[in-house]
């Protein structure tokens, strides 16, 4: 796709990226009918759950180091902002840094909807420079300024001229996409299109996108070995930092979903190459991405010594635990860029999958390929059941009851806790480097053996827990409220 | 008394929807009976004619100014003969959203106690199309029941009027809105009484009242008046007049059946087009 940096506003995942949140099936049908085409989305007639893309997209933004978010609409709509506080300022201490930036909701009440509120938007930008002095101010629309098309971008161009720092226009409108991560991308077009700006001089540096860098110091030390630098992406990130995005000597990511659209726009705009293979978790998928780092980066001899130095240490180790997580069958529910990467994990471990949710699916990603990770899957003849579900908790309730699994795992607050009080035992794979490299993936070897070892916990719970799903609803298939795909 | 009939009139833009409700307004009072009229249009201009002028402050005027103090007495005038005189008013064009404005604005009329019994009408003038829901609010929710489209035997207009009934037929299961007529205020083109009248079946109505073209409205306008306190005399005061009496006596009230596009385009040609020479004379 040609990346248009020169408009404020980008399509949603589901136009751009044929991307679904309503499926049942089995990974091999969704692969190819993503392939031919043929793929189309369900709507559901009931819907428990789903969240506001502007969480993603702002959340992101907010993170970058001393900025200001200026969210435009009523109140509600900044509710966010306490939680964002909360986790940019821990995410800041644990790195040893401050991060100062804010986040400020413009009240938009009745008055402001019905005759506009541009030039009170005008005057709280300025304010907010004058008081906080950001290094970058992010605009952001909302569902009642984009119903009325208050025009943001006239109100950004405006004031820039009085404002050294970046401003940038952000749309955020919730109910033009159903799928969450698009706010992912509005947030990358936003530093794309505002911030990044074109190579004065290659460095030495790879772009990192994550979530909250919690293995930044062992990644660093990793490819000191390869006389790379990496600069992790968005979190405690500085303006300055973004400002060289594009003279990095590639652009990689912890999870496809976050970063394909910043990675291919890199590539795109300013030939930085991305690096597309699956992603580093597991050990084929660590040997993979860093053997294709080392090959963009003109490092392979010192990538392979790294390799077999590190296989000497933990290979060892992990094929022990692996003989005794033989023959488990496991269930999980995670955003695309995770079911199918933790899925070979998984089968790297000998724990067999039943079951794969994955939160939405991209059809394909932004150079037109299918993800990665599933196509690794599908040559090496790896199936199972499938399903796309935005977080539905009643589906993965059905399934967990049907499989009864000996593992559930997930990457969402809230999602393990529920198969725990149904008596399955769960892993919470909080963190985005927790199966990370060989010394990780060894590490969650270990908790899903920690994990299964002993049930008696679940099974307890699960006696004295009364949940609120009927017998009726699990006996039904769990595509019941699925309606009919709409083309 | 009996219960207030609350009257909207919608239309196609600058068919004389303002011009039509002032002056049948006019020939109400002057049987006595009670009227208030609300314009719903940014405009601000509905209520013109009646109040021999713009000097209205509008209710979404004075509660941005005044916040949420707003008193009856700052947006509620008296005009021509009584009437009760109210402007919602909007925004400047291209900025913000009106429809959430005429929302707002009879919200706060029925707050303020703008509806008082001794009422016998209250007209609703809104603007053009009803483009979205915020111009359906006063058919909606049981405020006004009743509608009259004031159309002409041009296209746009009763391609307008169409529309309109595709918005009327959408509340008249809920809000128990009917339609009361077609009003056509006459352009003078060919076989238009015939073609409102068979316009007006097929939408399962009637042609509640014909009014003809007369350059006096124009005059009136010019003056700040209704026809009936500019020249009280003339043929056009005593139409807008019968105008009044047919609105009072009206008791055919409907739920439309709008037409598809291509039904209408059918109606225009049989008696818009055929059988006419091309003829451009104005």
């Amino acid at each position: 796709m040609a990346f248009q940096l020169s408009g404020s506003n980008l399509g949603t995942r589901e136009n751009r990226l044929g991307s679904i949140t309503g499926y049942v099936g089995d990974l091999e049908d969704l692969a190819s009918q993503s392939k031919c085409g043929t793929l189309t989305g369900c709507s559901r007639c009931f819907s428990q759950s789903s969240t506001c893309l502007s969480g993603c997209a702002l959340g992101q933004l907010g993170g970058i180091r001393d900025v200001a978010i200026i969210h435009h609409g009523p109140a509600g709509c900044s509710a966010t902002a306490s939680s964002q506080y909360i986790v940019t300022n821990q995410v800041a201490a644990k790195r040893g840094v401050v991060n100062s930036s804010v986040y400020i909701g413009t009240d938009m009440d009745e008055n402001d909807t019905i005759f506009g509120s541009t030039d009170a938007l005008a005057e709280i930008i300025l304010e907010v420079n004058r008081r906080y002095h950001p290094k970058a101010i992010f605009v952001s629309s909302s569902c009642a300024t984009g119903i009325i098309g208050e025009d943001i971008d006239s109100v950004v161009d405006e004031v820039k001229e009085a404002i050294p720092v970046p401003v940038i226009a952000v749309h955020c409108e919730g109910f033009k996409s159903r799928i969450w991560a698009t706010g992912f991308d509005i947030s990358d077009h936003a530093v794309l299109s505002g911030i990044v700006e074109p190579p004065r001089k290659k460095q030495n540096t790879i772009n990192f996108k994550n979530f909250y860098e919690s293995a930044r110091n062992e990644i660093i030390e990793m490819f000191q070995n390869f006389d790379l630098e990496p600069v992790f992406l968005y979190a405690n990130a500085t303006v300055e930092e973004l400002k060289h995005l594009s003279e990095a000597v590639a652009t990689t990511c912890i999870c496809g979903t976050l970063g394909n659209y910043l990675g291919n726009g890199l590539e795109e705009v300013y030939g930085v190459p991305y690096i597309r293979t699956i992603n580093p978790l597991g050990i084929t998928g660590f040997e993979t991405w860093l053997r294709e780092i080392g090959r963009v980066a003109g490092k392979q001899p010192q990538v392979e010594r790294y390799i077999e130095e590190q296989r000497n240490i933990y290979i060892p180790q992990i094929e022990a635990v692996k003989k005794e997580l033989k023959g488990l069958k496991a269930v999980l529910g995670m955003g695309p860029g995770y079911t199918f990467e933790v899925t070979r994990v998984l089968n790297e471990l000998g724990i067999e999958v039943v079951w794969a949710l994955a939160w939405h699916y991209d059809k394909r990603y932004e150079n037109g390929e299918i993800p990665p990770a599933m196509s690794y899957l599908l040559e090496n003849d790896i199936n199972f059941e499938a399903s796309v579900a935005d977080q539905q908790n009643f589906e993965v309730m059905n399934i967990l009851n049907k499989f009864r699994p000996d593992l559930y795992l997930s990457r969402h607050p809230g999602s393990t806790v529920w198969a725990i009080k149904q008596g399955t035992p769960a892993v919470y794979v909080a963190d985005e480097y927790m199966i990370f490299g060989y010394k990780h993936t060894l590490e969650f070897a270990h908790a899903i053996l920690d994990t299964i070892r002993n049930r008696s916990f679940e099974q307890n719970l699960a006696k004295r827990v009364k949940l609120p799903y009927t017998d009726w609803w699990y006996q039904q298939e769990v595509g019941k409220f699925l309606e009919e795909a709409i083309s | 008394m009996g219960q207030i009939r609350q009257i909207a009139i919608y239309g196609k833009g600058g068919i004389g929807k303002s011009t039509t409700t002032q002056n049948l307004t006019a020939g109400l009072v002057e049987l006595g009976k009670k009227v208030m009229v609300v314009g719903c249009d940014p405009k601000a201009d509905s209520t013109r004619l009646l109040l021999g002028g713009l000097a209205q402050k509008t209710v979404l005027d004075t509660l941005r100014e005044e916040g949420d103090g707003v008193v009856l007495s700052r947006i509620l005038k008296e005009g021509y003969g009584g009437t009760r005189c109210v402007e919602s008013g909007g925004p400047e064009p291209g900025v913000g959203c009106a429809g959430r404005g005429i929302i707002t604005s009879i919200g706060l009329l029925e707050n303020l106690g703008a509806y008082t019994e001794d009422l016998d009408y209250v007209f609703y003038d809104v603007l053009g199309d009803v483009v979205c829901g915020g111009f359906a609010m006063p058919i909606r929710e049981g405020k006004a029941k009743e509608i009259y489209i004031v159309a002409s035997g041009e296209m746009m207009a009763l391609y307008a009027a169409n529309n309109i009934a595709k918005g009327i037929k959408r509340y008249a299961k809920t809000g128990g809105v009917r339609i009361g007529g077609i009003i056509c205020n006459s352009r003078n083109v060919d076989r238009e009484l015939d073609l409102l009248r068979a316009f007006s079946k097929e939408l399962g109505t009637k042609l509640l009242y014909f009014v003809p073209r007369d350059n006096i409205v124009q005059h009136a306008e010019i003056n700040r008046k209704t026809v009936i306190e500019y020249r009280p005399d003339s043929n056009q005061a005593n139409e807008y007049r019968s105008l009044a009496q047919a609105i009072i006596d009206n008791q055919d009230f409907t739920i439309p059946t709008p037409m598809e596009q291509e039904r209408l385009e059918e109606i225009l040609l049989e008696f818009g087009l055929m059988n006419i020479k091309d003829d451009y004379k104005i």
